[in-house]
């Protein structure tokens, strides 16, 4: 591949990401309403919120780490998104991998505790306490989840895994070769999407939205940005992993907004977990469930 | 005194007018646009301090749904677009809406339900209650009634799309123009010493909107009672314990 093809497909890939987790944050709202009964945002909505937030004329930073956390939100999964492989284009996948992935989609929390910290709100710092300590659940099990597939297929290449995957047909997919690991993911996608009802470290009514209490403006704007990039990741992580990645656009759009609604579907079931029952409940279930997967597929 | 002479006329040289627009014909579309968004997209601080708080839940939920207009509540001042005082107003209650309008972010709405804040209402006659809301801060939309249904308030919401829409929403920069106006009126109501940690000011002089009204003998008298802002105390302190030295 020729440099300059892969300068294209590293500007190419965030875009696409973007444009599509912009999509995917309308679904999780339309979802979230018509569940409700009610009609929900207009189909636009997500753009209309992101311009008219960078367009505010007051702009309040808190400092020169309260931006670069902000940055390093965004960008960490800018970084993710070149290491995913998307139909027709693969970036940087088979030169990072799992393992590098796993560690670029830490990075935006950690940005975002940063840029809460100088905002020295109490709320904020409540908020990204909690969040971490949410991280931390939810590693434990995805890390479980990525070591039974990458031991499964014999790479931690995610190029390699879709075309393994795609070779042997729906039979060879990592959701029916390895259904256990699957249903750890499935319960553990809520949690990594920070939605309900795992969203303790957002609580608007409580601590009045955790991380970003003191965020107006460009830096919220910033948040919504990455939202839709967060949303994006995790999906096509799941499709990657377990769902045969996409022969083409079509089937992959498919796959991938299917795997974010299945949680968005029953989030409204369930109050809010405080957050050692988040804790307890992610080291139990999805960790007991991945350690009889990873049991099975090892022998 | 000499320096804020010299702001000032600099100020009037300077002072934007209300609806006059830059001369690029790409910038008209570059803010049609943004009114645009603006006006689809409100955050809203619905600072609930009287009964007209209770019809904002239905408002906001299945039966008249909100959010097909693109008006979201927000929690946080930073994050807010309109504040929504829904109800009548007391002094004690004012000194926190002044803080908290202060810190929202421009381009800013206030929106005023129920016939309390427009004259004090059914409170006329109360001596803790700021009857006229509008002499505090400025007031883009009012809602009347007693209380307004749900329908009345998203009619309201939608006039003040419309004006948003068409630019003439201008009321946050009212409080720059004359804010020596309505702290005056805020000194009437709090005592000599008000003071907020808001340098409005400095925002008037940011964004080019300072007028001979903006300074006064109230912003003067501000000026002497000022005291700087310091962070609060860290303590942790048991009940019944001596403070650790």
């Amino acid at each position: 591949m020729s440099v300059s093809h892969l300068i294209v497909e590293l500007v190419l890939m965030p875009l696409v990401a973007f444009v599509v987790g912009l999509g995917m944050v309308l679904m999780m709202r339309k979802i979230a309403a018509r569940l409700q009964r009610r009609v929900g945002p207009p189909f636009l909505q997500p753009i209309y919120d992101i311009l008219k937030l960078y367009g505010k004329q007051t702009q309040i930073s808190h400092g020169m780490i309260h931006e670069m956390g902000i940055i390093m939100a965004v960008g960490g999964y800018i970084a993710a998104e070149t290491l995913l492989p998307v139909p027709g284009m693969d970036g940087l996948a088979d030169k990072g991998g799992l393992v590098t992935l796993a560690y670029v989609m830490m990075v935006p929390s950690l940005g975002l505790a940063l840029g809460v910290g100088q905002c020295a709100n109490p709320n904020g710092s409540i908020g990204i306490s909690r969040a971490l300590t949410a991280m931390l659940a939810y590693d434990i099990p995805f890390i479980l989840v990525i070591f039974g597939v990458a031991w499964v297929y014999g790479t931690t290449n995610l190029a390699d895994m879709i075309a393994i995957q795609q070779q042997g047909g729906p039979q060879t997919w990592g959701v029916m070769q390895m259904p256990l690991l699957a249903l750890a993911g499935l319960i553990t996608l809520p949690a990594m999407l920070g939605k309900h009802p795992y969203e303790i470290y957002i609580a608007p009514a409580e601590i009045a939205t955790g991380p970003m209490v003191e965020m107006g403006g460009k830096f919220m704007g910033g948040l919504f940005v990455m939202q839709c990039f967060q949303i994006y990741t995790v999906g096509v992580l799941y499709t990657t992993l377990f769902l045969g990645g996409g022969e083409n656009w079509l089937t992959f759009l498919a796959k991938i907004f299917a795997v974010v609604a299945v949680p968005m579907s029953i989030a409204y079931l369930f109050p809010r977990y405080r957050t050692e029952d988040v804790l307890r409940l992610m080291w139990k279930w999805p960790v007991l469930i991945g350690l009889v997967g990873l049991a099975v597929v090892m022998k | 005194m000499s320096a804020e002479k010299s702001t000032i006329n600099r100020g009037h040289e300077l002072q934007v007018e209300v609806g006059q627009k830059r001369t690029n014909p790409l910038a008209h579309v570059f803010d049609d646009l943004m009114n645009f968004c603006r006006s689809r997209s409100m955050f809203m601080l619905h600072y609930c301090t009287g009964c007209g708080a209770i019809e904002l839940p239905p408002a906001m939920t299945s039966r008249f749904d909100m959010e097909r207009l693109g008006i979201q509540p927000m929690v946080t001042p930073r994050q807010a677009d309109i504040l929504l005082i829904t109800g009548y107003v007391s002094i004690k209650t004012l000194k926190r809406i002044m803080l908290t309008y202060e810190q929202m972010p421009a381009p800013k709405y206030v929106i005023g339900i129920c016939s309390c804040t427009v004259n004090g209402g059914m409170y006329w006659q109360s001596y803790a209650t700021a009857k006229v809301l509008k002499d505090y801060l400025p007031v883009d939309v009012f809602i009347a009634g007693c209380m307004p249904r749900p329908e009345a308030v998203i009619e309201g919401l939608k006039v003040l799309m419309e004006d948003i829409k068409t630019g003439r929403a201008n009321s946050w920069k009212k409080y720059f123009r004359n804010y020596d106006h309505y702290l005056g009126k805020q000194q009437q109501l709090f005592g000599e010493a008000w003071q907020t940690p808001t340098d409005i000011i400095a925002e008037a002089r940011r964004y080019d909107l300072i007028t001979d009204q903006t300074l006064g003998e109230h912003t003067a008298l501000l000026e002497k009672h000022q005291q700087p802002m310091e962070a609060l105390e860290m303590r942790l302190q048991g009940p019944g314990e001596k403070q650790p030295l």
